[in-house]
């Protein structure tokens, strides 16, 4: 085991599933995780990690695409079914058909191989950092609720069920209610990522947003499109 | 769009221009054959038409007069007088052919002996039918007669022949004035008819023409269209062989040409696509063990410095190289996704200023780019596929070029793009070289065994531009000094169908 340093000791450890299976890939972003300062469960198949996921309750799960045996959209249905923790892509390229499925499937963000570590560790680093509560009132848009004290949110009296992800989505556009925001900037205040994020991103958590707080997903009334510029929550009338 | 329609049109043109010129061609032979062939014909039947008709009349005339005079001529008195004569014309004239004489003798000077003589006297007879008359010949075993019957054609109000004979010697002369106008009538119905005939000879043989062009020329217009559009890459275009002729020769000829030339497309277009797959394979293959070193190099790099000073270079140079392999392996990629034609655009809409910045940031060249961009031009891209281009671009003026480097960013209203210029201050690029800057792994320098970049940059910019609908240009700077790389983008992408919903 190599010796531990450089990494912030103040930072709680988080405790990543990483589901690989290709043995020289995974030990090495073992190895380089663990290093980041991140405890790290290793899975070689998409079975054994689902098995995994329920046994040890990961904080994270980066999460390979090509995987033998049920791949890794498939294994991404599975934990959103249940559970809204974090998950991250490892993906061949960032233009493919992989990438639209994956984040419909439900990740939250995805990173294209061959990851550097550190890359890798600033994108887990900021998806956990959505789930962190940083102010303390409440705004309610018709039936739904947003306590951004308790980080929850609740539809018609009912807790609705978020990914940090998306949760962190619904504050930001709830922060400036009425107010357009441009894909780009949703992409640094959300994901943190720089001026070359994808606004795949934004739109695919914009639909699984909708699916979950707007009535009729398919028109929405809250979360609007706003042609040639982006998405703006709509107050409450 | 335009040029699609025109194309064909032209093409079609060209070959009625071509087609119509040997159809008039062929009519023109065929026309001249048959006139040449009518006219010989309907000439040589014609006079020798003419030639038997006119003797004949003119033999059957003649003969008569001299058996009518000989029969009369016995009635007339040594001494005649004006009235014999006038009583000869008429008994000879009246044989029942239809001519007339004129009786002239010396012996009654002024006087004119004629069967019709307000129509007929000697003044009409020709001059020198006069004086062969009278002119005697040499009697001998061949000649028993002294005095010939002469004879002449002429014109009096009408076509008439004119003969004459001295009757005994030293006697009266008399002349026969038969009217050829029956025989004249009917060459000219047999002229008319010989023209007549001749016309239609001629129409005959251009209908001929037209028809034996149709025939000819149909095939040769399905071959030239067919050629056509096997010039214009329908390899599938074959042609239907019928019959045994020439030209059916052709088509089995066009067709097994057409044939051979698909096979061997197929064939170069299979094995291009096989090396195409085998590269896209093997940089898909290397990636694997790539992503494993690559993710231990931080790990290498963190600890070098604490490593046996012996070990360390080789470490570096280990995570130096893995670095460089993993970004080949990655252009590599890219450039096969470009020949494959499966890279796709994420576009978004962003400000241009702010994109320039950005990269020139990230990499930290802001102290050596001099940055001319007024913020709020706004432009449809893929902000990552352009940050390769201008990385690309500002990178190569850095490295190659040298200071000052100028990036200046222009909005061109009139054709709805954005004009992105980068300049360098260096030696700027040898003529020869200019035309190949984007070509893949292009070495300006051929002594140069590596280069510090993958050889493969300026290419992947340019795909970049070309899959925006943009373009880039390598050009030498006018005043001498340095190269300038133009990037052009479209304002706005082509709509493409994304994750937006209906509102």
């Amino acid at each position: 085991m190599l010796p531990v340093a450089g990494w912030d000791t103040m930072t709680p450890v988080s405790f990543l599933l990483l589901i690989e299976d290709d043995d020289a890939i995974r030990t090495g972003l073992e190895l380089a995780l663990t290093r980041q300062g991140h405890r790290v469960a290793a899975a070689a198949s998409g079975e054994e990690g689902l098995r995994l996921f329920k046994e040890q309750r990961p904080d994270l799960i980066v999460l390979d695409v090509m995987l033998p045996g049920i791949d890794g959209f498939e294994v991404c249905r599975r934990i959103r079914r249940t559970d809204q923790l974090p998950i991250i892509l490892l993906t061949a390229r960032s233009d493919d058909i992989d990438v639209v499925v994956g984040l419909e499937s439900g990740a939250d963000d995805y990173v294209v191989k061959p990851v550097q570590p550190r890359v890798l560790d600033a994108r887990i680093r900021a998806v956990l950092r959505r789930g962190e509560r940083e102010s303390s009132d409440s705004a309610a848009y018709g039936g739904l609720v947003i306590d951004r004290s308790a980080m929850t949110v609740t539809k018609d009296g009912q807790d609705l069920q978020l990914t940090p992800t998306e949760l962190r989505l619904l504050l930001e556009l709830s922060r400036r209610p009425g107010q357009a925001l441009s894909r780009q900037q949703l992409l640094r205040l959300v994901w943190e990522h720089d001026y070359l994020g994808d606004s795949r991103l934004v739109d695919a958590c914009v639909q699984r947003l909708r699916a979950k707080v707007e009535d009729v997903p398919s028109a929405p009334t809250l979360i609007r499109t706003v042609r040639g510029v982006g998405y703006r929550l709509d107050p409450p009338v | 769009m335009t040029d699609l329609q025109t194309a064909p049109r032209r093409a079609r043109s060209a070959s009625w221009r071509r087609l119509s010129s040997l159809r008039v061609r062929l009519i023109a032979v065929f026309a001249a054959v048959a006139l040449v062939t009518a006219v010989s014909a309907s000439g040589i039947a014609y006079w020798l038409n003419r030639d038997a008709v006119l003797k004949r009349a003119q033999d059957t005339a003649l003969n008569d007069f001299r058996g009518s005079l000989t029969r009369n001529v016995s009635q007339l008195p040594l001494q005649p007088t004006c009235q014999d004569l006038t009583a000869l014309a008429t008994q000879v004239a009246s044989s029942g052919l239809a001519y007339d004489v004129v009786v002239v003798d010396d012996s009654v000077p002024g006087c004119t002996a004629s069967s019709d003589p307000i129509a007929f006297t000697v003044r009409q007879v020709p001059a020198a039918l006069l004086t062969a008359v009278n002119k005697p010949r040499e009697t001998g075993p061949g000649n028993p007669y002294e005095y010939h019957l002469y004879w002449q054609r002429v014109n009096l109000a009408g076509p008439y022949v004119v003969g004459g004979t001295k009757v005994v010697p030293g006697g009266p002369t008399a002349y026969v004035f038969k009217s050829l106008q029956n025989e004249r009538a009917d060459l000219n119905t047999l002229g008319w008819s010989l023209a007549i005939a001749t016309l239609l000879a001629l129409v005959g043989s251009a209908l001929l023409a037209q028809a034996a062009s149709a025939t000819v020329l149909r095939p040769v217009r399905r071959l030239g269209d067919a050629a056509r559009r096997l010039g214009e890459g329908e390899l599938d275009t074959r042609l239907d062989v019928e019959g045994n002729d020439e030209l059916a020769d052709l088509a089995r000829t066009f067709n097994r040409t057409a044939e051979s030339l698909s096979e061997q497309v197929a064939e170069l277009s299979a094995r291009e696509a096989q090396s195409r797959r085998f590269v896209a394979d093997m940089s898909h293959e290397l990636r694997t063990p790539l992503t494993a070193m690559t993710a231990v190099t931080d790990i290498l790099e963190d600890e070098a410095d604490l490593l046996d000073p012996m070990i360390e270079p080789a470490v570096r140079l280990v995570v130096s190289e893995t670095r460089r392999l993993s970004d080949l392996v990655e252009n590599l990629m890219e450039v096969t996704r470009f020949d494959a034609g499966t890279a796709k655009l994420v576009a978004d809409e962003v400000d241009m200023a702010d994109l320039i910045m950005s990269c020139i940031d990230g990499r930290a060249w802001y102290d050596a780019v001099e940055l001319d961009a007024p913020r709020g031009i706004l432009a449809v891209v893929d902000p990552r596929r352009l940050d390769v281009v201008l990385a690309n671009l500002i990178g190569n003026a850095l490295k190659h070029g040298g200071s000052p480097v100028r990036v200046k960013v222009r909005q061109d209203d009139e054709a709805h793009t954005v004009v992105v210029s980068v300049s360098d201050g260096g030696p700027g690029i040898p003529e020869d070289v200019l035309p190949h800057v984007f070509d893949r792994f292009y070495k300006a320098d051929k002594g140069r065994a590596r280069s510090e970049g993958s050889g493969l940059g300026l290419s992947i910019a340019e795909a970049n531009a070309r899959i925006h609908g943009g373009a880039i240009t390598a050009a030498n700077n006018p005043d001498g000094v340095g190269a300038v790389f133009t990037l052009t983008l479209p304002l706005t992408q082509p709509p493409a169908p994304g994750p937006e919903e209906a509102r």
